[in-house]
């Protein structure tokens, strides 16, 4: 008996050719025929603009990006010898156009821009962001000179309060001068790639032997995104380095495959959102939380249908945007892992963490976890994990967006914009609190205690402390703890 | 005394994980094994072989495969 998808007759049904061209899209990376034709000059042609188109279709990458990405990918297959001095090239003509995505920063440059009458304004951001690349080579020079300096020993202490020294003084330089503009606008320069210069100073303690100008000029690669360095740094991406032709082109196929499927899942996306916002009754979590406490709220059953909405959408929106970007490094030839692998899967909030947004977590186990758990309450391992967690998803996680939204004190008293930060401190703490109690519990469910008990209760716990957790994720200042508590306790009738 | 071998195939018994290990096989920047492995790792190279991994900004990377790890044992 043939089955709906199988075959009737000897002849295959639309539901089965679908389910074979399917198989086969995704057995291409170990398809012996798809890898050498990959591998050839003209597979590698065909390979490159399958990817540019997906990239395009994803919408989530722009013309001039698009643009810039075609031609890094061509010079890379043309000479691939000379891969990294193209992507550093490619990477510093990027960062130069475009140091910083955040809008803020954006906003205050152009605010600034006027005090700096000596310079054309188009010229202002580049100029700043050149020298901070400068800055950066300096600072990776000394480290590499003087190892045993406090500095080359504490890399990412030392740059973080180097940071805070700039933003200091930006801080006290008398407004409407020279100095005050730039120092702002370096502010905001360097806290877009602080973190990427971070990864390459501990990378000077590495084995991947690189030159410092190298390093220096990938503080933003072309590949794009936010502060968080997807790929962390040259002698992370060694590690996943093709090694010989097949190796290559199987990686370019599994590009070219996460691509695809960031266009897929970004149609759905657009899909769901049209259907959800625009044609149906919902509206995004932050408008439902601001009409609840304009007294205006929606109701409790479409209140709770924006919260688990949200959460999803969330979701597929972080996995869009990590797959384009990580699908742009294994074009370039190193096959690093995704940023975001399943999350419905999780059966516990540090997996989760791990499977949802995997660069920001390593970003943070990296420079704060590790460091922390390494020196501190070594005779007590619940606590050294709890300080280590709370260091890393508590405190990181907090400087990370403050540090990234310092742009609100250029133009207003230090007091009077404080409480913005104060939903972004509670979520904080409640995630930090969370994967403690995650960590701390001995005993995990296991398939033999049942298909509920571990395929099904583990995973809605994820789930609903995800949900409400991303009620208090905000940092724009509208919407205030308490009126985003007021929201979660009307979700229950409160 | 156990082998740091011996630790790192526990550790992936635990977790479900085909225990099969290349000695030069990534182990975590693959993220075959996820941060909360790697303390666990760590606290068998503190206990069972007084390793002192004190260093600030310490990079996980160096103690990816089973190779780095033994080096760091016998050295």
């Amino acid at each position: 008996m043939s089955s709906v998808t199988g075959e009737l007759a000897g002849r295959p049904t639309p539901l089965g050719s679908l389910a074979a061209l399917r198989r086969a899209w995704l057995g291409i990376d170990k398809n012996p025929a798809a890898i050498a034709f990959t591998a050839t000059p003209v597979g590698t042609a065909v390979i490159i603009a399958a990817f540019l188109i997906a990239l395009g279709a994803s919408l989530k990458v722009s013309l001039p990006t698009l643009a810039l990405t075609a031609v890094t990918l061509a010079a890379i297959a043309i000479v691939p010898a000379r891969r990294i001095a193209i992507i550093c090239g490619a990477s510093i003509f990027f960062f130069v156009m475009r140091p910083f995505r955040i809008s803020g920063w954006q906003t205050l440059t152009d605010q600034l821009a006027p005090a700096l009458s000596a310079v054309p304004a188009a010229a202002v951001l580049p100029a700043v962001a050149l020298s901070f690349l400068a800055i950066a080579f300096a600072v990776l020079a000394a480290m590499c000179r003087w190892p045993q300096s406090a500095a080359a020993r504490r890399p990412v202490l030392s740059l973080i309060l180097g940071w805070f020294g700039v933003l200091a003084a930006a801080m006290w330089a008398p407004p409407g001068t020279p100095t005050h503009a730039l120092l702002w606008i370096l502010t905001g320069v360097s806290i877009s790639s602080l973190w990427y210069l971070a990864y390459a100073a501990i990378d000077l303690k590495g084995k991947a032997q690189m030159p410092v100008a190298a390093r220096a000029s990938f503080m933003r690669p072309f590949w794009g995104g936010s502060a968080i360095p997807i790929g962390k740094s040259f002698g992370y991406l060694s590690k996943f380095d093709a090694r010989n032709e097949d190796e290559l082109a199987t990686t370019r196929l599994k590009g070219l495959k996460l691509a695809v499927w960031a266009a897929i899942l970004s149609g759905l996306l657009f899909a769901a959102e049209t259907v959800l916002y625009e044609a149906g009754p919902l509206v995004p979590l932050h408008d439902a939380v601001l009409a609840h406490a304009g007294e205006r709220s929606l109701g409790t059953g479409l209140n709770w249908a924006i919260v688990v909405t949200n959460y999803f959408l969330d979701l597929v929106t972080i996995a869009v945007w990590g797959h384009v970007i990580v699908a742009t490094v294994r074009m370039c030839g190193w096959r690093i892992p995704r940023n975001t692998v399943n999350p419905l899967a999780s059966r516990t909030l540090a997996e989760f963490w791990n499977r949802y947004f995997f660069y920001f977590k390593e970003l943070l186990v990296d420079l704060f976890f590790y460091p922390a758990f390494l020196r501190y309450f070594k005779g007590h391992t619940k606590l050294r994990i709890a300080f280590a967690t709370f260091c890393a998803a508590g405190l990181g996680n907090f400087l990370y967006h403050f540090m990234r939204e310092t742009y609100v004190f250029a133009t207003a008293d230090i007091l009077d914009v404080i409480w913005i930060f104060q939903s972004a401190i509670f979520y904080t703490a409640v995630l930090a609190a969370g994967l403690i109690v995650s960590q701390w519990r001995g005993r995990k469910a296991k398939p033999e205690d049942g298909f509920f008990a571990y395929h099904v209760w583990p995973r809605l716990n994820v789930m609903a402390f995800f949900c409400f957790l991303k009620i208090f994720d905000d940092i724009s200042g509208e919407g205030t703890l308490l009126e985003r508590a007021a929201f979660t306790a009307s979700l229950f009738g409160g | 005394m156990s082998t740091i071998r011996q630790a790192v195939v526990d550790i992936l018994v635990e977790r479900g994980e085909d225990p099969s290990i290349d000695p030069g096989e990534a182990l975590f920047t693959s993220g075959r094994l996820d941060s909360l492995a790697a303390v666990q790792i760590m606290l068998v190279l503190e206990r069972d072989f007084g390793i002192d991994l004190a260093e600030a900004d310490f990079d996980i990377s160096r103690l990816d495969t089973l190779n780095d790890l033994e080096q760091l044992v016998s050295a």
